[in-house]
C-alpha cells in the first residue's frame, strides 16, 4: 500500500487493516494527528483524505491505498502559517492544543466547501471536535476571521513576547 | 509592563496550531520502547484469592510483568508531604476496591502482545458487597470499604494518635442565631461525582539512565508533585528521577496524581529498557480520578428582612476507595461553607467517606465548587422562601473587609459587594439605591440593624 | 490483533459477492465507522474482512419513479439526492466527516449499539417501503427492508435498497442539544404509492413501524390521538442517552410533529 502524506509519497508496512491514524504516528512518525479516542467520537485525528477531512482512526489503510493525505503539519510551520493556523493562533482558539489538529484541519476543509459559513454552520461542521479547554466561541471566532478575509502576519505571530499582534484587516 | 493589557501570542501557539507540539505520546526514542498495559480490576470490590502470572509471562514479546512486590515502596501517600498517613498501593496487593484497580503490570514488544499477557494472568477473586453510596457508610451492617473504616479516622496528627475522625468548624453562638431566626431555610445539595475527560488521555515514558537515574516523560499537570510520587515509589531520593515536562492535553485536576508515571517506571526499573504506558479512552473514563460526589445538608437561621444570622452544615464528601487528597479537599470545603457571605454564628461539619467508587481527586477549585454551589443556592432559597430580591440578599450578607471567615482569617479585600453589582449591572437589574451605592467598606448601622452589628463585633474563634 | 486478518479488496460488485459467498467467517467494510473502533477497542476478532469501497457500489439512480442506493453510497451523498425523510435522517448522523465515510449499507446492518440507538436510516427506509437485495447462501435476494431487519443481516451481503419515489416524507428526531452524538429518537413518514407509513427510530433494537398509528389515521383518528398510539408499537428501552420513560413521554408528541410536517393537519 502507498500512500502520500504531505506530498511525500510512503510504501505501507503496516497490516491493511491498521487505522491510518496509528500508520500515521507509528509508522511513519507524523505525530501530528492525535490520539483522542480511537473511535471516531472527538475528532483530533482529522485529516484530509484527497482534500476531504476524514478521521483517521476509522479509516483502514486498505480503504485509503494510493490517497493523498494532509495532515496539520502539511498545511503550515510556524514560520509559515496557514492562514487557519494563524488565526486559531491570533485568536486563541487553541489552549493545551490537542484538539487543533483536528479542529484546523476541519475548518480548512469547511472553508473549501463553504468559503462564507454562518456562526451556525460553523458549529454545525466543527460539532463533531470535542474541545475541554477553550469552550469553543475562541475556534468559531478564528474560522470566521479567515472566512472574513483577515490575514496574519506570521512572523509576528510566532513572537512570544514584547508586544501586540494585530491582524491585517481586522477592524480595530 | 508591556504585558498587561496587550494581546500577548501564547507562548505555545505556534506549535500547537502546527502540528509541532510534542505530547508525551509524540515523543519517539532512538532507542524504541517496550509497551505497558495493566491488569485492572473487573470488581468493585473483591479478595485477591489467587494469582498466576507465570503463562501470561512465557508468551512472545513479553519482557516483564510486575506486581506490587515488584514496586520498592508500594504503599505511598499522596499527601505524605502533610504528614498524611499513606493507605493506596500502586499495585493492589491481596484485595481489590475499585473498579479499574491496577494489580499488575505488562511491559512487552507492543501494545498488542503486553494486552495478550494482561489477558493471560490468571486470577481469582472473591466478590464482595460494594459500598457505593456514601449516606450509608455509617449504618453498622455497611459493607466495609477500607481498612480504617468506611470514613476517615482522623484530620491531622497521626494515625496510632488520631485526631478528630471529622473536619469541624464553629463560630459565634449557633444557638442564639436559630432562637433569634425568623426562618429556618434549609437545603440538601448532592453535587455529582464528575471526570475530567482531557482529550488526551494519560501517557507516560519512563527512560531509565545508565547512572540509575529514571527520567519520565510525564503529562502531568503537578511536575514537582509528581516526582516526589516517583521517587517514592522507587525508593529513591529525589534526585534519583528527573520528570520531564512535556505538553499537557487538558487536565483540569486530573492530571495531578497521574499514576501512569509511576508504573511505567516501575516497568522500566525491572526491564531496564524505556516504557511507554498510553491509557485507552475507556481507561481514562473508567479508572482515572474524578471530581468527588458530596453529600451536604445545610440549615440557614435568618430573619424575615434576609440577614444570615447562623448556617449549620453536614458534608460527606466521596473519597472513593482510597485517601488520595480527600482530607485536604473535605478540609476546604468546610472552611468556605459560607462562601462569599459574612454568617456570624456557624456550625460546620464534613466527613471524608470512603466508597467502592474510583479515588476521587483534584478538579477545579478542589473542594470549594461544592461549597459555591450551596451557598448560592441558599441565598437563592433564603430569597424565594422570603420574598425578597436574591441580589439584596447577597449584598446584605456580603464579605466587607475585617470582617472575619469561619477559619479565622480576616478579609482584607473581599470582593463578593462589587461582583454582584457587576453581575446585576450586566443582567440589567436595577438595584435599590442603597444597595447601588454599597461598598466592601466595614458594614456600619445605616445597612446594618445594631443588634446585628454587636453580633458580628461578637464573632469570632469558637 | 494477534494475528492479522486476510483482507479482501474486491474491486467490482460480481467479485465483492463471490468473495463473500455464504458469508461465514467473513466480517463485512462498508464505511467502517462502526467495525474500526470495535478493532481498536478489541471488541472484534475476525479472520477474513471484505472491503466493499472499491466495489463500485456506490451511487444513486432513478428510474421509472424508482431510486436506488447502492449499499456503499455514503451518507453525505444521500444528502440532497434522495428525498424525505431520508435526506434529512442521513443529514443528522454524526458530522460531515461522519457522513462522509458512513454508508447506507453499514447503517442498515449497524444492529443495536452498546450504549445508544444507531442506524438511524432504518425508520425512513421502512417509512419509504425499501426494499433490499442481498446475496448470500441460496443468491440473490430481494425482500422488505423490515424483513430484512427482522431476520438481521448475518450471512448476507447488502448490495442496494431501492423504493418508489414518495410523494411527501417528513423526518423528526431528537437529539442531544450542541454536539454530534446519537439520536434519541427519531420518527419518519411518507406518503407511498400504497399510503401513508410511519416509523420509528431510537425504540428499539433496529428501526420498527407503526401499525397502529398508520391504521388510527386510516380511521380519521385525529394526529393527537393517532400520535398517541404509537407505544402500542414500540417498547422504548434505557440507554445512556435517555431513560424508556422519558422516551415514552416524548415519543408520542414527536410522531404528531412528524405527521404535522408531513401536512396532516392536527386537532
Ligand atoms: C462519531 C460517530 C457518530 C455516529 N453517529 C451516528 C448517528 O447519529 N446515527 C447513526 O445511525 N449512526 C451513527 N454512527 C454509527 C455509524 O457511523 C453509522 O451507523 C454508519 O452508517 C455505519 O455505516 P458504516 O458503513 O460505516 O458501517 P461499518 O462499520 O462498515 O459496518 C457496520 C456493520 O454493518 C456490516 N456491514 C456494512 N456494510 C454491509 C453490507 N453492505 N452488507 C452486509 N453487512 C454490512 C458490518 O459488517 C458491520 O457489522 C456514528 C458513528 C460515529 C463514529
Ligand atoms: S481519535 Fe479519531 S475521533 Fe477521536
Ligand atoms: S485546546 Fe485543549 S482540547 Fe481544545
Amino acid at each position: 500500500m502507498k500512500i502520500t502524506v504531505n506530498g511525500a509519497e510512503h510504501e505501507l508496512a503496516s497490516p491493511p487493516l491498521t487505522s491510518l491514524l496509528n500508520a500515521l504516528r507509528d509508522e511513519l512518525n507524523v505525530t501530528g494527528p492525535k490520539v483522542g479516542c480511537q473511535g471516531g467520537n472527538c475528532g483530533t485525528c482529522t485529516v484530509l483524505v484527497d482534500g476531504e477531512p476524514r478521521r483517521s482512526c476509522l479509516l483502514p489503510l486498505a480503504m485509503v491505498d494510493g490517497a493523498e493525505v494532509t495532515t496539520i503539519e502539511g498545511l503550515g510551520t510556524p514560520k509559515r502559517m496557514h492562514p487557519m493556523q494563524a488565526a486559531f493562533h491570533f485568536y486563541y482558539g487553541s489552549q493545551c492544543g490537542f484538539c487543533a489538529p483536528g479542529m484546523i484541519t476541519a475548518s480548512v476543509a469547511l472553508l473549501e466547501r463553504n468559503p462564507n459559513p454562518t456562526r451556525k454552520q460553523i458549529q454545525n461542521a466543527l460539532g463533531g471536535h470535542i474541545c475541554r479547554c477553550t469552550g469553543y466561541v475562541k475556534i468559531i471566532d478564528a474560522v470566521e476571521a479567515v472566512a472574513r478575509g483577515e490575514s496574519f502576519d506570521g512572523a509576528e505571530l510566532t513572537r512570544s513576547r514584547g508586544g501586540e499582534a494585530t491582524p491585517k484587516g481586522a477592524s480595530a | 509592563m508591556k504585558a498587561i493589557g496587550a494581546r500577548l501570542p501564547r507562548y505555545e501557539g505556534a506549535g500547537h496550531v502546527t502540528g509541532q507540539t510534542l505530547f508525551v505520546d509524540d515523543i519517539r526514542l532512538p532507542q524504541g520502547n517496550l509497551w505497558a498495559k495493566a491488569l485492572r480490576s473487573p470488581h468493585h470490590s473483591a479478595r485477591i484469592t489467587s494469582f498466576d502470572a507465570s503463562k501470561a509471562a512465557s508468551l512472545p514479546g513479553v519482557h516483564a510483568i510486575i506486581t506490587h512486590a515488584d514496586v520498592p515502596r508500594n504503599v505511598f501517600g499522596h499527601l505524605a508531604f502533610l504528614g498524611v498517613p499513606a493507605d493506596e498501593p500502586l499495585l493492589a496487593v491481596d484485595e481489590v476496591r475499585y473498579l479499574g484497580q491496577p494489580i499488575a503490570a505488562v511491559a512487552a514488544d507492543s501494545e498488542e502482545a503486553a494486552q495478550a499477557a494482561v489477558d493471560a494472568i490468571e486470577v481469582e477473586y472473591e466478590e464482595r458487597e460494594p459500598l457505593f453510596d456514601m449516606r450509608k457508610a455509617f449504618d453498622p451492617d455497611a459493607p466495609k470499604a477500607h481498612h480504617w473504616g468506611n470514613w476517615l479516622p482522623y484530620f491531622g496528627g497521626e494515625l496510632e494518635n488520631a485526631g478528630p475522625d471529622r473536619r469541624r468548624i464553629r463560630k459565634g453562638d449557633l444557638e442564639w442565631a436559630f432562637e433569634k431566626a425568623d426562618t429556618i431555610v434549609k437545603g440538601v445539595y448532592r453535587p455529582a461525582a464528575i471526570e475530567h475527560a482531557p482529550l488526551e488521555t494519560q501517557v507516560a515514558l519512563a527512560v531509565p539512565e545508565p547512572s540509575g537515574r529514571m527520567v519520565v516523560y510525564s503529562c502531568t499537570q503537578a511536575m514537582h508533585f509528581s516526582a516526589g510520587h516517583v521517587a517514592a515509589h522507587l525508593g529513591v531520593p529525589l534526585n534519583g528521577v528527573k520528570l520531564v515536562s512535556s505538553a499537557v492535553g487538558g487536565g483540569f485536576g486530573g492530571k495531578v496524581d497521574s499514576s501512569s508515571d509511576t508504573i511505567a517506571a516501575v516497568l522500566a526499573l525491572k526491564t531496564e529498557r524505556p516504557v511507554k504506558w498510553r491509557w485507552t479512552r475507556e481507561e481514562e473514563f473508567l479508572c482515572s480520578g474524578t471530581r468527588a460526589a458530596w453529600h451536604i445538608e445545610v440549615a440557614d437561621a435568618v430573619t424575615k428582612d434576609g440577614w444570615i444570622l447562623g448556617r449549620k452544615t453536614l458534608t460527606l464528601h466521596d473519597a472513593g476507595a482510597y485517601l488520595r487528597h480527600s482530607s485536604y479537599a473535605t478540609t476546604k470545603h468546610t472552611f468556605h461553607c459560607a462562601g462569599a457571605y459574612t454568617i456570624p454564628n456557624v456550625s460546620f461539619l464534613a466527613f471524608a467517606v470512603f466508597t467502592n467508587r474510583v479515588p476521587s481527586t483534584a478538579m477545579r477549585g478542589f473542594g470549594v465548587t461544592s461549597t459555591s454551589f450551596l451557598a448560592e443556592m441558599q441565598v437563592n432559597r433564603i430569597a424565594k422562601v422570603l420574598d425578597l430580591d436574591p441580589y439584596e440578599v447577597r449584598l446584605k450578607n456580603a464579605n466587607r473587609i475585617g470582617d472575619t471567615m469561619p477559619n479565622t482569617v480576616v478579609l482584607k479585600d473581599p470582593s463578593t459587594v462589587p461582583v454582584v453589582q457587576a453581575i446585576a449591572e450586566h443582567a440589567g437589574i436595577e438595584l435599590a439605591p442603597e444597595y447601588k451605592a454599597m461598598t466592601w467598606e466595614p458594614r456600619t448601622g445605616a445597612v446594618l440593624p445594631e443588634w446585628l452589628v454587636e453580633q458580628q463585633a461578637k464573632g469570632g474563634q469558637d | 490483533m494477534s494475528h492479522t486478518p486476510v483482507v479482501l479488496t474486491p474491486a467490482s460488485a460480481d467479485q465483492a459477492v463471490s468473495a463473500f459467498g455464504d458469508g461465514s467467517g467473513v466480517t463485512v467494510i462498508g464505511g467502517g465507522t462502526i467495525v474500526m473502533p470495535e478493532i481498536a477497542g478489541r471488541r472484534a476478532s475476525f479472520s477474513k474482512a471484505l472491503l466493499l469501497s472499491g466495489a463500485g457500489l456506490a451511487g444513486i439512480t432513478r428510474q421509472g419513479g424508482v431510486v436506488r442506493i447502492g449499499a456503499a453510497t455514503t451518507l453525505q451523498a444521500l444528502i440532497g439526492a434522495t428525498p424525505d425523510p431520508l435526506s434529512t435522517a442521513a443529514q443528522r448522523v454524526g458530522d460531515y466527516e461522519i457522513r462522509g465515510q458512513a454508508t447506507i449499507g453499514g447503517n442498515l446492518c449497524a444492529g443495536p449499539g452498546r450504549e445508544t440507538p444507531r442506524g438511524d436510516l432504518q425508520a425512513p427506509l421502512i417509512a419509504l417501503a425499501a426494499s433490499v437485495r442481498t446475496a448470500g447462501a441460496g443468491g440473490e435476494q430481494v425482500q422488505p427492508v423490515e424483513d430484512f431487519l427482522e431476520s438481521g443481516p448475518a450471512g448476507r451481503l447488502v448490495l442496494e435498497v431501492e423504493f418508489s419515489e414518495p410523494t411527501r416524507g417528513a423526518y423528526t428526531s431528537m437529539g442531544r442539544p450542541h454536539t454530534h452524538v446519537y439520536t434519541v429518537l427519531s420518527v419518519a413518514c411518507a406518503e407511498t404509492p400504497e399510503g401513508l407509513r410511519v416509523a420509528i427510530g431510537g425504540a428499539g433494537p433496529t428501526g420498527a413501524r407503526a401499525p397502529s398509528v398508520e391504521r388510527a389515521l386510516a380511521d380519521g383518528a385525529s394526529v393527537e390521538d393517532a400520535a398517541a398510539r404509537v407505544l402500542d408499537d414500540v417498547e422504548p428501552q434505557d440507554d445512556a442517552l435517555a431513560s424508556a420513560w422519558y422516551r415514552r413521554k416524548a415519543l408520542p408528541a414527536l410522531v404528531a410533529r412528524a405527521l404535522a410536517d408531513i401536512g396532516k393537519e392536527s386537532g
